[in-house]
């Protein structure tokens, strides 16, 4: 049980954030995105965060990177311990080439000049680019952007990562290898949390999981459970949909036939 | 990230960004040098062709005067839209946000110095006398420069919050562009007092003005105004790096959420 593990290394407590948008379609305008999330995470475990778009994973990965502020609650963390997010893209500049992409990117994650240009060989390497490393971004497939960002996101070393969707990325071969680069980070002391569309790997990957809904935590707890009734919530919600559907269908066929 | 790192960064981006955009030109780098100089040559046709300006020596007074306006108003015009520009990265890393306006006022910076060394060279080939006046070349220009990154920092944090003021800022430019004897000779406006009033108030038409003396007259400026200058837009630009860090996710919340 997570009780065991004595302080967490990063907590929110009834954190809840909202924003004026400029259209009026929320509630006056307010669109509150995350609404009084509860969560904790402890040193070395894996924390997988599921919730269909727009729900505030990403969001909420943000308040953790303490890139944005809650309206209210809290956010705590060790001493000394600071969370990172790896995300896709950091801000790719299309006409540079893919080295100095990467150049950027790991300055951007706080290695020094000296660091950057040291790590720039790995990245190389890892993400099989080849000659079209020293190309512009903008000559570069999806897959092959992907492949560059994922790799130089990998290489920061954070005390606690915050995973939003990399690991979706790439053709069949560099997936399994990036889900395997990740597997050894997280085998050793890395804190994570990770967010995932992918079933699969959040039950591979993850000690717990967290199931996000409408800015709310709907449930928390063994990852087999959590994603399991998330996927039945989900599916159960196309049958919903489809029956509502049909049976709209059944109507305006019904009015044709008056 | 340490101050030095943070410095290193910014002008880690503002190269990259000289070259990517460099990149996008078939003149490339040339095009540092050519801008300025076309804006010469438009406002000489229309002065000296059409509008027959008296001042003497109209061409360098009007480059020296030029030059000095287009780093100013280009530099905060660009760095203004800098934080919402780059909020793809805004959104992924917890930064100060003062790290995108001093990349773009940076990147200002290199393309300024070409221009520097290209117009002293003309001058001397044209018969003006490099003389011991030269050397308060220095302190004005980091005076030019702190007041530049005072109004980017100014200007980024306005239009952050509120998109409306960047077509305020162009406005205030094009303001600032006839007030300021980009043109025409601040000390010959009939009245001494009226110069006297104009160069007290605009410290752009003082620092125009003390570019001309120096450059083309031999004679420094007035150092207690300089100072005096200097002093104000450094308290300013301190004011502004405290505010934009303790408003640091406010402003990603605001250049996220809009």
């Amino acid at each position: 049980m997570t009780q065991d593990r004595g302080a967490p290394l990063l907590e929110l407590e009834d954190v809840t954030l909202s924003f004026h948008t400029s259209r009026k379609t929320f509630d006056h305008g307010i669109h509150r995105v995350l609404d009084g999330v509860c969560m904790k995470v402890y040193e070395g475990e894996t924390v997988g965060v599921v919730g269909r778009n727009g729900v505030g994973k990403t969001t909420m990965l943000r308040v953790m990177a303490r890139i944005l502020a809650p309206n209210s609650g809290r956010v705590t963390s060790a001493p000394g311990h600071h969370a990172s997010l790896l995300s896709l893209g950091l801000g790719f500049k299309l006409d540079l080439s893919g080295r100095h992409n990467a150049l950027l990117a790991a300055m951007l994650q706080g290695a020094s000049r000296k660091e950057a240009e040291a790590a720039l060989h790995d990245i190389k390497e890892f993400s099989e680019l080849g000659d079209s490393f020293e190309e512009p971004v903008k000559t570069y497939s999806a897959g092959m952007r992907a492949r560059l960002s994922f790799t130089t996101a990998l290489l920061t070393d954070v005390d606690i990562l915050l995973i939003d969707e990399v690991l979706s990325v790439g053709d069949a071969h560099f997936r399994g290898k990036a889900l395997a680069a990740m597997q050894d980070r997280i085998a050793g002391e890395q804190t994570v949390v990770f967010v995932s569309h992918m079933a699969e790997q959040i039950k591979k990957l993850c000690t717990r999981v967290v199931w996000l809904k409408d800015g709310r935590v709907e449930m928390e707890g063994d990852p087999t459970e959590v994603v399991d009734a998330y996927q039945a919530f989900i599916n159960d919600g196309h049958r919903q949909g489809r029956e509502t559907q049909m049976a709209e269908q059944a109507r305006r066929d019904t009015e044709k036939a008056d | 990230m340490s101050f030095l790192q943070y410095l290193r960064l910014a002008d880690v981006m503002a190269r990259m960004s000289l070259r990517a955009d460099a990149s996008k030109f078939f003149l490339g780098y040339l095009w540092w040098v050519l801008e300025p100089f076309l804006y010469v040559g438009v406002f000489y046709v229309v002065f000296t062709m059409i509008l027959t300006s008296r001042q003497e020596d109209f061409l360098f007074f009007l480059m020296i005067g030029k030059f000095m306006y287009l780093w100013f108003s280009k530099s905060v015009t660009q760095a203004s839209s800098s934080i919402i520009n780059g909020r793809g990265l805004v959104g992924q890393i917890h930064t100060t946000k003062t790290l995108f306006p001093l990349a773009t006022v940076q990147e200002g910076m290199y393309k300024q110095a070409a221009v520097f060394v290209l117009l002293f060279i003309i001058l001397v080939f044209s018969g003006y006398p490099v003389t011991s006046a030269w050397l308060y070349l220095i302190p004005l220009v980091i005076v030019n420069y702190i007041a530049i990154l005072a109004c980017s920092y100014v200007g980024a944090t306005l239009v952050c919050i509120v998109r409306d003021f960047l077509p305020l800022i162009g406005m205030g430019m094009l303001f600032l562009m006839f007030t300021s004897g980009v043109f025409w000779n601040v000390r010959e406006l009939g009245s001494p007092e009226k110069s006297e009033l104009l160069l007290a108030i605009n410290p752009v038409a003082f620092i125009l003005d003390a570019y001309r003396q120096i450059l083309m007259y031999q004679t420094p400026p007035d150092l207690a105004h300089l100072l005096s200058i200097g002093v104000g837009f450094a308290a300013l630009l301190c004011g502004m790096v405290l505010l934009m860090r303790r408003t640091s996710q406010f402003l990603a919340l605001k250049a996220l959420a809009a």
